[in-house]
């Protein structure tokens, strides 16, 4: 059974330049791009109006922003192609996004930071560097509290270029360009599995919600599945060309039933994980897709008539923001 | 020394590009130009282009001499000897630089051992540059450095200490008459006349490319019908299309290729400003590498470099990014080719321009399937985290440089693109087995 997203809406030239990362809150989404501004989009009403621009946010343009999945939306972070890690902050759900604080490119020990995470309660960031590093922050005592290794003592490991944070805190994975993927034990502050099954590098690393599954993919084109009790690679989701498209993103359902992905050819697609299906897909460009992302479910009525159903937002080199919602009702 | 400056600033502006030519008849390449040239090319001067002398050497000379006086009338009254010296320093602000410019002095005997040989360097290059001037011949860096290989240590010394003195008295390094061992390569159906009355031809079709002479003993450059100028990262590429006679044979007209085999020097680099401000028509594109240095390359030829930030004349800003860019790159030859929409039409508007020789014009097909975007073809690489600093630090002299012209943000845009996909290529990436003729074709017309 294939599924049905229309377009709900887009928001054409959100950004002078490409888009490079979307980060959802209950009510919106923050977007980062080639340009120094970050853009908030209220998501709750039909138009999806600009609700807040951050101006000045990184000087040399912004590739990563994050919020937590699952989190109440009021605590972001973004990084800057200059390598500054930028927290921010809201006090309420109306309310708009403040600077809290920062970290400088210099205290990132070498490498420079790449991907970001943020944990579910908001409380703790997880960054990659380029010379394969995970670092964990703690946001309220601002102060860094794990780093994980994976190359050499001397440093020296293989670009991590993403990182997730499980959503019961518990975990935390990366991708690299060597193609591994790491899981390391929060508790235990140690690695916990090497995951193999992706030889090219990997852009991207999702958690489901239940933490339950690790999805990865990258330059190789397919979605690998590991199960996250035992590690073990449990299976692909497969790419049915023979030359299949970087995958640029990764983003879980609320219910991890379904898989959203983003490639580099402009297609966004839904997989049913269970089935091992595609069954939706998106090519309205041909230009890059940098990221995609479900929009949390809330009691939003975007028209009359329209129902409650889930929501995602992918944008990319069309510097535009386009937004799809289920079909429902036959 | 500034009204000088300026003064010979005018003069340079005042010679009208096409002024007629007072030098004799550059044709004595006539056996292969003159299928070239139009019969009744006499009468069109306006492929010939004057070089304007340089004509700030008395400035240069007259204030070493002034030197020399100084310390001869310091010797005298046996006082500390001096010469005026400053660092060229990248970045700051330049209305204060001149200000200070004479504030910083080498001493002899100064306070250390150091200071001393300093001295003796310096003053061996100023005398150096002092009889060259005087002579009218150029001498070589690499010549002054094996003039005392004990003094100098090191090439980079010499070099380090030529463009100081440059930036101290306020003048170009050519304006001393010392100039770099030339590295750069042309190739192309032109012909430079010398200032002795030579004429250097530069598309002999035994050639595949010729040492760039310096442009000040250039007398004027004959550019018979060439449309394009090409700079070339790669020399390998430079030598691969010249061998081919490429600019001879490509379909929007002759061209002539440049190369400075790399980060390109201060010789070539002054020899496409000069030719871009004598003849703004003549379209100048550049063809770099995939990668954080092949973009500051461009912008050296484009904008120019922090540590020669006083040299003048050793900009293009016309210069267009010919490629490769992440779109080439991405671009894939495998799997589902479509048929161009791009037709034959686009050239043949301009063939007549583009045969000539014994009308063996080339039968390249014009037309070549329309690349689908995809995956980086296997020629694309991974950044190292070198690579990566580059990128970011090349962004940060944009962003500091507060330039925002379209060309500016289009190498910002790719920048960001080659971290996000964080791969490069080099210019091979878009040939095909080692012929990038297609491709060129293609992008040429296109700009």
């Amino acid at each position: 059974m294939s599924k049905q997203y229309l377009t709900a809406h887009t928001v054409d030239q959100a950004h002078p330049t490409e888009v490079f990362s979307l980060a959802p809150t209950v009510h919106g989404l923050l977007s980062a791009s080639g340009s120094s501004t970050l853009c908030f989009h209220n998501t709750s009403e039909p138009s999806f109006p600009l609700q807040q621009k951050i101006t000045n946010a990184h000087k040399l343009g912004c590739h990563h922003v994050a919020t937590s999945r699952g989190g109440l939306g009021s605590v972001a972070a973004s990084v800057g192609f200059g390598g500054e890690i930028k927290i921010w902050k809201r006090k309420d759900d109306s309310g708009g996004w403040e600077l809290w604080w920062e970290v400088a490119p210099t205290k990132t020990n070498g490498g420079d930071v790449w991907a970001i995470a943020l944990s579910a309660d908001e409380n703790y960031l997880a960054c990659t560097t380029s010379d394969g590093r995970i670092h964990v922050w703690d946001l309220v005592a601002r102060e860094r509290i794990q780093t994980y290794e994976t190359g050499s003592s001397t440093g020296g490991g293989s670009f991590a270029m993403a990182v997730d944070l499980s959503q019961n805190g518990k975990l935390t994975a990366s991708g690299h360009e060597s193609g591994a993927v790491y899981v390391f034990n929060n508790d235990a502050g140690r690695i916990a599995y090497s995951l193999s099954g992706l030889a090219k590098p990997v852009r991207a690393v999702a958690f489901s919600p239940g933490c339950k599954r690790l999805a990865a993919a990258g330059n190789a084109g397919v979605i690998a599945i590991y199960d996250m009790e035992h590690g073990e690679h449990v299976g692909n989701l497969p790419a049915p060309t023979s030359r299949p498209a970087w995958v640029t993103s990764l983003d879980w359902n609320e219910t991890g039933e379904y898989l959203l992905s983003g490639s580099l050819d402009g297609k966004v697609k839904v997989w049913d994980v269970a089935r091992g299906a595609c069954v939706a897909t998106h090519s309205e460009t041909e230009d890059a897709i940098w990221s995609v992302r479900w929009l949390p479910k809330s009691d939003r009525v975007l028209a009359p008539g329209m129902s409650k159903g889930e929501m995602f937002c992918a944008a990319g080199a069309s510097r535009s923001l386009s937004f799809y919602r289920e079909a429902t009702g036959t | 020394m500034y009204s000088i400056t300026t003064r010979s600033r005018n003069r340079l502006a005042a010679v009208p590009p096409s002024a007629p030519s007072s030098s004799p008849s550059p044709v004595p390449s006539s056996s292969s130009l003159s299928s070239l040239s139009s019969p009744d090319f006499n009468l069109q001067p306006s492929s010939l282009v004057l070089v304007p002398p340089s004509g700030r050497h008395g400035g240069a000379l007259s204030q070493i001499e002034e030197m020399f006086e100084t310390i001869v009338d310091s010797l005298a009254i046996g006082e500390e000897l001096t010469i005026p010296y400053r660092a060229a320093r990248s970045g700051g602000d330049p209305s204060s630089q001149s200000q200070d410019r004479r504030s910083e002095y080498v001493r002899f005997p100064g306070r250390n051992i150091h200071e001393a040989q300093r001295f003796e360097a310096i003053f061996r290059i100023l005398e150096l540059s002092h009889e060259a001037l005087l002579s009218g011949n150029l001498i070589t860096k690499r010549n002054i450095y094996y003039q005392n290989i004990d003094l100098y240590k090191s090439q980079g010394m010499v070099d380090e200490l030529v463009d100081n003195i440059a930036y101290t008295l306020g003048v170009g390094r050519e304006d001393l008459n010392i100039v770099a061992a030339a590295r750069g390569l042309i190739f192309g159906p032109i012909s430079l006349i010398m200032r002795g009355g030579d004429a250097l031809q530069c598309g002999l079709p035994t050639d595949n490319g010729i040492l760039l002479p310096s442009i000040y003993s250039v007398e004027s450059v004959e550019l018979n019908e060439v449309k394009w100028l090409l700079v070339i990262e790669k020399e390998a590429t430079f030598r691969t299309l010249a061998a081919s006679q490429y600019p001879r044979r490509c379909p929007i007209g002759p061209g002539v290729l440049v190369t400075a085999k790399g980060f390109p020097d201060l010789a070539t680099r002054r020899f496409l400003s000069i030719l871009h401000n004598a003849r703004p028509q003549l379209t100048m594109f550049a063809l770099v590498d995939y990668d954080p240095h092949g973009i500051a390359i461009l912008r050296t030829y484009k904008t120019g470099s922090k540590r020669l930030e006083h040299e003048e004349n050793v900009t293009v800003p016309g210069l267009r990014w010919l490629g490769i860019r992440s779109s080439d790159v991405l671009a894939v030859t495998d799997g589902e080719r479509l048929q161009s929409s791009y037709s034959s039409q686009n050239i043949s508007g301009q063939e007549s321009t583009g045969s000539f020789q014994d009308g063996s014009h080339d039968r390249r097909p014009n037309k070549r399937p329309r690349l689908q975007r995809r995956n980086p073809g296997n020629s694309a690489t991974l950044l190292t985290q070198g690579d990566r600093k580059k990128a970011v630090e090349v962004m940060k002299d944009i962003y500091a440089n507060g330039e925002a012209d379209d060309s500016t943000r289009e190498q910002f845009g790719e920048l960001q693109r080659m971290l996000m996909l964080n791969i490069k290529a080099e210019i091979q990436a878009v040939d095909d087995f080692g012929d990038i003729t297609n491709w060129l074709d293609e992008a040429l017309c296109r700009n």
